[in-house]
């Protein structure tokens, strides 16, 4: 059985088909990245996962189990970890009272083990010596390191990452697919969303290729990059953008 | 630890307070009277401020707190009225309406957000208002009101006491009720600030769908917080009503209580125990100040001191310490 399965997926916004009958399924232990232009629906796609959007149609179970009627706070019970791809940590907090949140209330343990499951996870993301610091003063690597931590600490058993890597140096970004790779080997299965395309072919065990709202390939990472069908839409997005 | 050392120092203060008329009253005379009406004020605009802002930590900014106010003053006043039984039954009676009615205004308004939540919030307050105008008046009073025996009757020792001596006992039981009604809506919000659901609140006011995704029920925290911001204020309605003598639907559900409760916490310092009682220290006796200078239209002053304010003190009481105190740290 797979960890997560998607089946038929859509979303609409008004006339829009964000999402269009997609489905996909993502094995345990697995790194999955989901690609494609801008305004793909990639985004859409994880937020329906997370339970922040309502599908149009379709269903979503992780571990056999239907999350599709699931609140985001239920899924992230039921293993379901989530970094935005636009950072938005909780500003008037520090550092560690923000992973707290997680370590409180995504895991559900006691504040002793709460606190120090946050401090393992600051530890693990290099922010330690920043717990005490305002989540308002970060640089903008502090701030996506924050981002995965937060989730790390909710005890995902499946991790969605949206473009951890966008606006990082390329060192940066190094020490990041470092810190996936690590989180991955503890047991987390792991689906990002990546422009990046070196940091899509050092990472990810399969890759999903989206356009338009649809799925128009899938495959590892040479398989799809051959694709004609996935070629023609990154060139067509060149031309629209020239 | 922080938690003991607040709840020792707490403790002092209830000491402080509970001799505090006998000290008034040795030294200030007759003079103490009117001194403890302030303080019965101030103490009152406290645990209104106060358990706003239990409410306002979790992102709503409520404009009902006078129905939480009226439902205690008026369920009190009804049980009075309509039975023999104890008057103090009426204090968690009080705190027991004002819940209900908080979980039933919570639970709508679980989805709305700024400007509709404080239009619904509102509405709400007005709605319940002309419920209990259209009542029977055989059992809420109508648009008259009810009249309410008061919780203490000083005994009148003709010859031997003055009449001061005993407004002085009356507002000396009552003080010592509201002090101590406060000092259990502090306790409250310590035990709030130093528990984990402070994390969940403010989790939710800055972000409520981050706050979801890292596994926050947004919903139940928010219901928990209307209930534990309306007890609080549901007893004080239930303890004024008595001190007042009377309900009635203008006096009890009075837009006034709302704006009180929301700016006293603004003017304070907002999310903290100390800075609502700050403010209500800082705004009772400003008004207080105001009254005895310019008797006639001091309210005008009132507003203009409270407009300044806020224009120059965003963050309220609390802001400005923290600002004097880093100054102070910056320049050692
Ligand atoms: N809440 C919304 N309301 C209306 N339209 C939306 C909403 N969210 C996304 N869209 C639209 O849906 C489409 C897919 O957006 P989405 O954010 O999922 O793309 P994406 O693949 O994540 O793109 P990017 O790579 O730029 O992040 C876009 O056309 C976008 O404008
Ligand atoms: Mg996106």
């Amino acid at each position: 059985m797979s960890l997560l399965k998607v089946s038929r997926l859509s979303k609409q916004f008004g006339g829009l088909n964000a999402v269009q009958n997609l489905s996909f399924s993502v094995e345990e232990g697995m790194i999955f990245a989901i690609i494609g232009p801008n305004g793909a629906g990639k985004t859409t796609t994880l937020n329906m996962l997370s339970g922040l959007l309502t599908p149009t149609s379709g269903t979503i179970a992780l571990n056999g189990q239907d999350i599709t009627q699931l609140t985001a706070a239920a899924r992230c019970h039921l293993g379901l970890g989530r970094a935005f791809q636009v950072v938005q940590p909780f500003p008037e907090m520090t550092v560690e009272e923000n992973v707290m949140v997680g370590a409180l209330f995504g895991a559900r343990q006691s504040k002793q083990l709460a606190l120090n499951q946050t401090h393992a996870v600051l530890e693990q993301t290099g922010l330690l010596r920043l717990k005490d610091t305002s989540a308002d003063d970060l640089t903008l690597l502090q701030e996506k390191r924050l981002e995965i931590a937060r989730a790390l600490a909710t005890h995902p058993s499946l991790l969605l990452l949206d473009e951890v890597m966008a606006g990082l140096r390329p060192k940066e970004a190094q020490e990041a697919v470092e810190l996936i790779k690590t989180v991955n080997t503890s047991g987390v299965t792991i689906i990002f969303i990546e422009h990046v395309m070196p940091v899509v072919r050092d990472l990810a065990d399969q890759v999903l290729v989206m356009d338009y709202g649809t799925p128009i390939a899938e495959g590892s990472y040479h398989e799809v990059t051959q694709n004609p069908q996935v070629i023609q839409a990154y060139l067509g997005t060149d031309e629209d953008a020239a | 630890m922080k938690l003991r050392m607040n709840l020792v120092l707490l403790a002092l203060a209830a000491v402080l307070l509970f001799f505090l008329p006998d000290l008034l009253k040795l030294f200030f005379d007759k003079a103490s009277v009117s001194y403890l009406s302030l303080l019965i004020n101030a103490t009152s605009l406290a645990i209104l401020a106060l358990s706003w802002d239990i409410l306002a930590r979790t992102g709503q900014l409520s404009l009902a707190h006078a129905a939480f106010f009226g439902a205690g003053a008026y369920s009190t006043a009804i049980l009075v009225k309509q039975t023999d039984v104890s008057l103090w039954l009426g204090l968690p009676l009080a705190a027991l309406s004002a819940v209900l009615l908080a979980l039933l205004l919570g639970s709508v308004t679980l989805q709305l957000r700024g400007i509709y939540f404080a239009i619904a919030t509102l509405s709400f307050a007005e709605v319940l208002k002309a419920v209990i105008q259209k009542l029977p008046s055989s059992l809420a009073g109508g648009a008259a009101g009810i009249n309410v025996e008061p919780l203490f009757r000083p005994q009148f020792i003709a010859g031997e006491m003055e009449r001061w001596e005993i407004a002085f006992l009356r507002n000396e039981s009552y003080f010592l009720l509201y002090a101590g009604l406060l000092l259990a809506t502090i306790v409250l919000s310590l035990l709030i600030e130093s528990s984990s659901l402070s994390y969940a609140f403010s989790a939710i006011r800055t972000n409520e769908e981050v706050a979801a995704v890292m596994g926050v029920k947004a919903a139940r925290f928010k219901l928990l917080a209307f209930v534990l911001s309306s007890m609080p204020v549901g007893i004080l309605g239930a303890i004024q009503a008595h001190r007042i003598g009377s309900v009635s639907p203008d006096e009890t559900f009075n837009v006034g209580t709302t704006v009180l409760a929301l700016v006293t916490p603004i003017f304070g310092g907002l999310y903290t125990s100390l800075g609502p009682i700050l403010g209500a220290l800082g705004l009772a006796s400003i008004e207080e100040f105001l009254r005895r200078t310019f008797s006639e239209g001091y309210l005008i002053g009132y507003g203009i001191v409270l407009v300044l304010s806020i224009l120059f003190m965003p963050k309220g009481i609390m802001g400005l310490l923290r600002s004097l105190r880093k100054a102070q740290r910056e320049s050692l």
